[in-house]
């Protein structure tokens, strides 16, 4: 008996490929499912048992065992109706396949016909890597044609996989042509608030975390949540990448944006981290991955939460470990954090008075401070203007700004990565023009900056010098780069 | 007037007297004495003792300082000529003649003074108070110095409005120097600068004072926006009152020596003035402004002359308004902040920016 029909389950973020082997024996029409099957894999001998009936097709009489192997990799979901129902035809001599081997995905109705389902896009992923076709719902056929280059057979019924199966459908072209692309907010609403529009830029194009201060209203939000806009666009392998994170949490994210966090301050560790029963999952910070993880109002969130987030941020991984079995999921994402200066929001406003105690705003800020605080490199206090801004002209659009974020990621990607990464010893050995090196010693100096904060300025001091395409670090970026380091 | 057409008698030789560079008052005295022709004789044959340089310059025939007017575009307004404004002809002392290029004002306009070392505070007031006016219709009448009134003139010039400039020296030179672009835009924007002394006059710490008589003079009402104790503004305020003119101050924090003139004034019976609704409200009152046309617009950027530090100002201030008052690109105000904070010269918590050497008040 050989197997040429498979599915696919997730592990961590990594799609296997899941073989559907069916065996027909002598005794009488049972229906066993073996291979660590959920409730909802094993209900499937019902739904296929339907769904071939409604179909014209008729079940084996014979004793029918269906194994999913490996039968140590735990399935779940429905998405092993119509690969089951097809290992059945096969090897009941119904059906020929004309083709090496099918990946196939999706629910069965039991009138026969196929439904969306989770984990289109691992079976996709696996179609790729073993080189063939795949039938998917039609419901999902957008969701399978972010991945590019597979024979793909988008169906609506058993029997129209079946044609699928026997060469009597064409296969839909791998890729849809155009991608719906969900719209992202523009900068071009932001008016005024000229330094933190720059303190995005910079955060955007060097990676590096970003913490907004200021009082409520000066746009904090508005900002965040613009700034997938200005990061570069996807790469396909990229955008893969958040695509299986995405599969792993059983979510399906809008295609071709880059993804959008933010957790509330109430958030518990697993859905910020990851994690769940059964089969962890990914939490928001993985979700994040290569896109952006918003933490607002930071100074409530609590201190173990924001300490959990430290290493996983410093090795773009986060590993949780459930019952033995230890999933890995990366989380390389740019954090926006915002806060208020105090608790009641407007310490320091030009025309608001403060009605916190010292105390208490002595007590905020130093919630604000720890190693997960040293991360922020780029700091900006968004401040009242004089007059009126809301008046000025419409800011800068993203996509110019955009252009000159991918511009200077591309210089960092030929010295080896991103500024935001960049360890002491990687700064020294950066060109330093001489006065830079010398304003950086005179405001050591001076005590203007210590060990981190000196590493601080020099990474975001690199990343000016790259959307100036500027060879050396100069002095006028380490000058620019000491007004990123503000304190909340 | 057009130098065209010399109306009156005896205007060559007041125009002589003129370039004497002596003290309008003597000039006065001397002609009062007789009349402006014998002045003129007086001083050339030495009755009268001047520098040689000052004799010198008055025998330069008048004819030919026409033609060096002419051609400068200055004009001249003389005294009891249609051309001079009645309202100035009308004080104790008003000047013979006015050097004026652009336009002179056809009504009496609102002087607005205050000192030449202003704090922020008093700067941004000026600013507000010439803009609200200027933006009015109003002719804003001060003095281009420093401080409160070069902050005056530009709020008028931000707004669109028109602005008369009295100087203290002739009209072929600014003073200060750096105000000269300010001066130019009043004239582009309709305004006037003005002045009693001939071209070539230097600007001497005397010519100042005398000056003001004529800013109260051209002007209905006098407000004093900031003005420390025995500053040239209380000179302006006190001419004001002797000319009849409507004396308001705009109060400040009693313990600040940048204050105290405007808060004595108060206490001597100025107005106090607690808004530009308020001067507005008065404005209309004395029928300098009329009730109609209040259209609002937002300022434009600061005053690009004044350093970064006057800017940071004794509170402190935040970025984004360093970079509203300034009007520098933002990487330009990154780069000067960056280097000010590197030379020690302030702190920033907050986002606040402060200077390090002023025991800063906290808002």
């Amino acid at each position: 008996m050989s197997t040429r029909v498979y599915s696919a389950a997730m592990t961590g973020v990594t799609p296997r490929p899941v073989s559907v082997e069916v065996h027909l024996g002598k005794t009488n029409s049972k229906f066993g499912l073996v291979g660590l099957p959920d409730t909802a894999v094993r209900e499937a001998r019902y739904r296929v048992r339907a769904a071939m009936a409604s179909s014209g097709y008729e079940m084996p009489r014979s004793e029918v065992t269906v194994n999913l192997a490996p039968a140590d990799l735990p399935k779940a979901g429905s998405a092993f109706d119509l690969p089951i129902a097809l290992g059945v035809l096969i090897a009941d001599g119904k059906v020929s396949i004309r083709h090496p081997g099918v990946v196939a995905v999706g629910e069965l109705a039991l009138d026969g016909r196929v439904r969306s389902c989770r984990g289109v896009l691992a079976a996709t992923l696996v179609a790729v890597r073993e080189g063939i076709p795949c039938i998917v719902p039609r419901e999902m056929a957008a969701e399978a044609a972010l991945v590019p280059a597979v024979d793909l057979y988008a169906v609506g019924g058993l029997a129209e996989a079946v044609s699928a199966l026997e060469g009597r459908m064409a296969p839909s072209s791998s890729r849809t042509p155009e991608a719906p692309t969900l719209p992202v907010p523009d900068m071009a609403d932001v008016r005024g608030q000229e330094f933190a529009r720059r303190g995005l830029e910079i955060a955007a194009a060097g990676r590096h975390h970003l913490l907004m201060s200021g009082p409520p209203g000066m746009g904090k939000t508005m900002l965040a949540k613009r700034l997938p806009g200005i990061l570069p666009r996807f790469t396909g392998e990229e955008e893969m990448e958040v695509a299986c994170v995405w599969a792993a949490a059983n979510r399906r994210r809008p295609v071709r944006v880059r993804p959008f966090r933010a957790p509330h301050h109430t958030a518990s560790v697993a859905g910020l981290l990851g994690g769940g029963s059964g089969i962890p999952t990914p939490g928001d910070l993985s979700l994040a991955h290569h896109g952006v993880l918003f933490l607002d109002e930071l100074g409530e969130f609590p201190a173990h939460l924001i300490d959990a987030l430290r290493q996983p941020l410093e090795e773009g991984l986060v590993t949780i470990t459930r019952r033995g079995v230890s999933v890995t999921f990366p989380c390389r994402a740019l954090v926006v954090a915002a806060t208020n200066p105090c608790p009641c929001g407007w310490s320091n406003d030009t025309v608001r008075q403060c009605r916190c105690s010292p105390a208490s705003v002595e007590r905020y800020r130093r919630r604000l401070s720890g190693p997960l605080l040293d991360r922020f490199d780029v700091r900006v206090f968004l401040g009242r203007m004089e007059t009126g801004e809301m008046t000025g002209s419409p800011g800068e659009p993203s996509e110019a700004v955009r252009k000159r974020v991918s511009r200077a990621r591309e210089i960092q990607a030929r010295r080896g990565g991103l500024n935001g990464d960049l360890s002491s010893a990687a700064l020294d050995a950066l060109a330093w023009s001489g006065k830079a090196r010398r304003v950086l010693g005179g405001n050591i100096d001076r005590g203007n900056l210590t060990g981190r904060g000196y590493d601080r300025v020099r990474r975001v001091a690199r990343t000016l010098a790259d959307l100036g395409e500027s060879e050396r670090v100069e002095s006028v970026h380490v000058l620019e780069a000491l007004s990123y380091r503000t304190g909340v | 007037m057009s130098l065209t057409a010399p109306p009156v008698p005896y205007f060559f030789h007041r125009l002589r007297l003129a370039y004497s560079g002596l003290h309008p008052e003597r000039v006065h005295s001397l002609v009062k004495a007789s009349d402006p022709v014998e002045a003129v004789r007086m001083i050339e044959t030495g009755r009268v003792k001047v520098s040689p340089a000052a004799r010198e310059a008055v025998g330069v025939p008048a004819e030919r300082r026409m033609e060096e007017l002419a051609s400068s575009g200055v004009t001249v307004a003389l005294l009891g000529t249609d051309s001079y404004p009645p309202w100035l002809a009308a004080i104790s002392d008003p000047p013979d003649l006015l050097f004026v290029r652009g336009a002179l004002p056809t009504l009496p306009g609102v002087a607005v003074v205050g000192s030449r070392r202003a704090t922020r505070y008093g700067i941004n007031l000026a600013k507000a108070v010439g803009a609200a006016v200027g933006r009015r219709g109003a002719v804003v009448v001060s003095g281009l110095a420093r401080g409160i009134d070069g902050a005056v003139h530009q709020g008028v010039v931000e707004a669109g409005g028109r602005g008369l400039a009295v100087l203290g020296c002739g009209l072929d030179r600014w003073y200060p120097v750096s105000h000269r672009r300010l001066g130019e835009a009043l004239l582009d924007n309709g305004g006037g600068v003005v002045t009693e002394y001939p071209p070539g006059t230097v600007p001497e710490p005397w010519r100042f004072p005398v000056r003001n008589r004529i800013i109260t003079g051209l002007s209905r009402v006098v407000l004093v926006v900031e003005a420390a104790a025995g500053g040239g503004a209380l000179i302006s305020a006190r001419l004001g009152l002797e000319q009849g003119r409507e004396v308001l101050a705009i109060p400040g924090d009693i313990d600040r020596a940048t204050s105290r003139g405007c808060n004595e004034l108060i206490r001597d019976g100025a107005m106090p003035v607690l808004g530009t609704a308020d001067l507005l409200d008065l404005l209309e009152q004395e029928g300098i402004i009329s009730q109609l046309g209040a259209g609002h617009r937002g300022f434009g950027p600061g005053d690009a002359e004044g350093g970064l530090e006057e800017a940071i100002g004794e509170a402190g201030a935040t970025l984004e308004v360093l970079a509203e008052r300034m009007g520098w690109p933002l990487t330009r105000l990154l780069v000067s902040v960056g280097e000010l904070e590197s030379e020690g010269r302030i702190t920033r918590e907050s986002g606040v920016i402060r200077l390090k050497k002023e025991h800063g008040r906290n808002g």
